[in-house]
């Protein structure tokens, strides 16, 4: 049998701004797609999908500053940009790996350490989603929250009708990495091993 | 365009002639001029009387011509005694020429629509409860002009406003400064009016709505050239390419306008059958992509008297980047959005079912390989 070790990766804030993030983004893709198809589901009262999708981007937004601030604070925020000298040759060993290695068993090339936990293709997207998606979500959002309020800001960013273009594509795209995402976080060595080290904090390496 | 008082001119004349003939003459002769005579004096005063019976505050009894002469009614020949018709005569030789205490001007006495759909309406049930609602107490006196312009707005300041706190009495409802901006009361709370989505032109660099004859003006064309203009397709309807089309027109003119829309209901007599409890209270009728509320849309070129010309605009145009200072949540979605959403979603399903298929259909690679792996390394180990 393979020898088992574990090593410490994700600390507490990190878990507590995953699963609170989490929590926010799934109620804010169920809550949008209330909102946005009320005539086809119906799944709770459309007022009521509204205040929840109110708070619930609260909520996103607010675990979005504890993740800002830990990174920052920590100086671990560097995790999330990759070396552009050897990007190119470890993304393209990476993909390798996603689309040909992983059914032949082979050893993953990235090997998860808690400096650098991500590998090349990770931090490629989470370093678009949590610096440029992400954020520009909860502004149109914070924006269609109080349209009126911000009616301003909306004139100059070319109307409401562009935040919201902005607001419903981003919507989309955080829906279907959902997806993505849960699946992805099966590929560990065993299908939940990567679920469990995000509430434990240690991921097991074989 | 709709006039109160559509009567061809022939049809008037057999009414005055009729007047002249059965109805006192002295009436017909009381011209405007004379009630002015008095009335435009601005220290004209009804005086307070101590008798308790008769006690009121001091009124006053000026009317500003200039206002009046901009009014409905007089641009409709509605004089003074058409409507404070209990003034037959006028004594010059007394203090007051006529009457101190005039009756109550009876409305119904032409706007006999609005009166029937008033009488079932909340406002006059109050009275039960000794509350007393005019017409006057929203159209004001003298000055009463047409509405068909006003910003909802205005026609919620101009009327329900005066008496209700709207803030306070809508704590249930999203987003309810938004409504309050862009729809009319009456909308959601007489839910059977006609109604229509009202677009005008928003100065960007003024922050004001421009007039309709400012907009024909910059054009350098009349009314009657309008459409001809715009509807390049005979169709009677401006559809996405006119109406961009008209807003380069307007900024080669070097003119900054935005369409700013309103759902607004239409100068029906309904509008005055309000009720309690009739108030249109889900959200899924307007905010849905089959809403019948925003079926009608109108291009809106207002008039200095209040009334306004509308015309046609095609739906499609309130669900496309042309007008992008309007989003009624789901009510006016861009299907576009709604297919390049779904290939994004499908996307993401594809590529997880099409790799977790592989990754169930390659187990026996994946075993076999781990098996010459342990087997390779059991040689290594025994070798040594």
């Amino acid at each position: 049998m393979k020898e088992e070790k574990r090593i410490y990766i994700h600390p507490g804030p990190v878990r507590a701004w995953h699963w609170l993030n989490a929590a926010g983004i799934i109620a804010l893709v169920i809550t949008g797609f209330q909102i946005r198809y009320a005539e086809l589901l119906n799944l709770m009262q459309l007022k009521d999908a509204i205040t929840l999708h109110n708070y619930a981007g609260f909520g996103v937004i607010s675990a979005y500053f504890i993740w800002l601030f830990y990174y920052m604070s920590t100086g671990k925020i560097t995790i999330y940009f990759p070396d552009l000298a050897t990007f190119t040759d470890k993304a393209v060993r990476q993909a390798k790996f996603y689309g040909y290695g992983i059914f032949r068993g082979e050893p993953n090339p990235h090997v998860m350490t808690p400096e650098n936990k991500f590998n090349v293709l990770q931090q490629k997207a989470y370093l678009g989603i949590m610096f440029v998606l992400l954020p520009a979500q909860m502004i149109s959002g914070v924006f269609l929250w109080k349209v009126k309020g911000y009616s301003d800001y909306i004139y100059l960013l070319g109307g409401i009708r562009i935040i919201d273009t902005i607001h419903v594509l981003f919507f989309f795209f955080f829906a279907a990495f959902l997806v993505v995402h849960c699946y992805l976080a099966t590929l560990g060595h065993t299908p939940l091993a990567h679920f469990k080290a995000m509430f434990t904090g240690y991921e097991e390496h074989h | 365009m709709k006039k109160i008082f559509p009567l061809p001119s022939s049809i008037g004349l057999v009414v005055m002639l009729a007047c002249l003939v059965s109805g006192p003459f002295a009436r017909a002769a009381i011209e405007n001029s004379e009630c002015f005579g008095c009335h435009n004096d601005e220290s004209l005063f009804r005086s307070g009387t101590d008798c308790v019976n008769h006690s009121r505050m001091n009124e006053q009894l000026y009317v500003d011509e200039e206002k009046f002469s901009h009014s409905v009614h007089h641009n409709n020949g509605i004089g003074c005694v058409d409507c404070h018709s209990d003034i037959t005569t006028l004594n010059y030789k007394k203090n007051v020429p006529h009457k101190s205490q005039l009756e109550a001007v009876n409305c119904a006495m032409c706007h006999e629509e609005e009166s029937t759909a008033f009488k079932d309406s909340v406002h006059m049930k109050i009275r039960g409860k000794g509350i007393t609602m005019t017409c006057s107490a929203c159209h004001g006196y003298h000055y009463v002009k047409h509405q068909e312009s006003l910003s909802a707005k205005e026609r919620a300041n101009n009327s329900c406003a005066k008496c209700h706190n709207t803030s306070r009495s809508h704590d249930w409802l999203p987003k309810k400064n938004e409504h309050f901006a862009f729809v009319e009361c009456v909308v959601c709370h007489v839910p059977e009016a006609p109604r229509h989505i009202h677009l005008t032109f928003f100065d960007m660099m003024s922050s004001k709505l421009y007039s309709g004859q400012e907009i024909l003006k910059i054009l350098g064309i009349t009314e009657d050239d309008f459409m001809p203009m715009l509807d390049m397709n005979k169709d009677a309807t401006i559809n996405v390419d006119e109406f961009e089309n008209l807003e380069l027109m307007l900024r080669q003119k070097n003119v900054h306008a935005i369409f700013h829309a309103e759902m607004v209901a239409e100068m029906h007599a309904i509008v005055h059958q309000v009720n309690r409890g009739a108030a249109l209270r889900d959200c899924k009728t307007c905010h849905s992509a089959d809403s019948p509320y925003f079926k009608a849309v109108t291009l809106v070129l207002t008039r200095d008297d209040g009334q306004a010309d509308h015309y046609q605009v095609d739906r499609a145009v309130l669900e496309s980047f042309s007008l992008r200072h309007f989003y009624a949540l789901g009510g006016t979605r861009m299907k576009l959005l709604d297919k390049i959403g779904f290939l994004l979603l499908a996307g993401g399903c594809a590529v997880v079912l099409g790799h977790l298929s592989v990754r169930i259909v390659t187990i026996p690679l994946r075993r076999k390989n781990e098996d010459e792996s342990k087997e390779s390394s059991l040689l290594k180990e025994v070798s040594r």
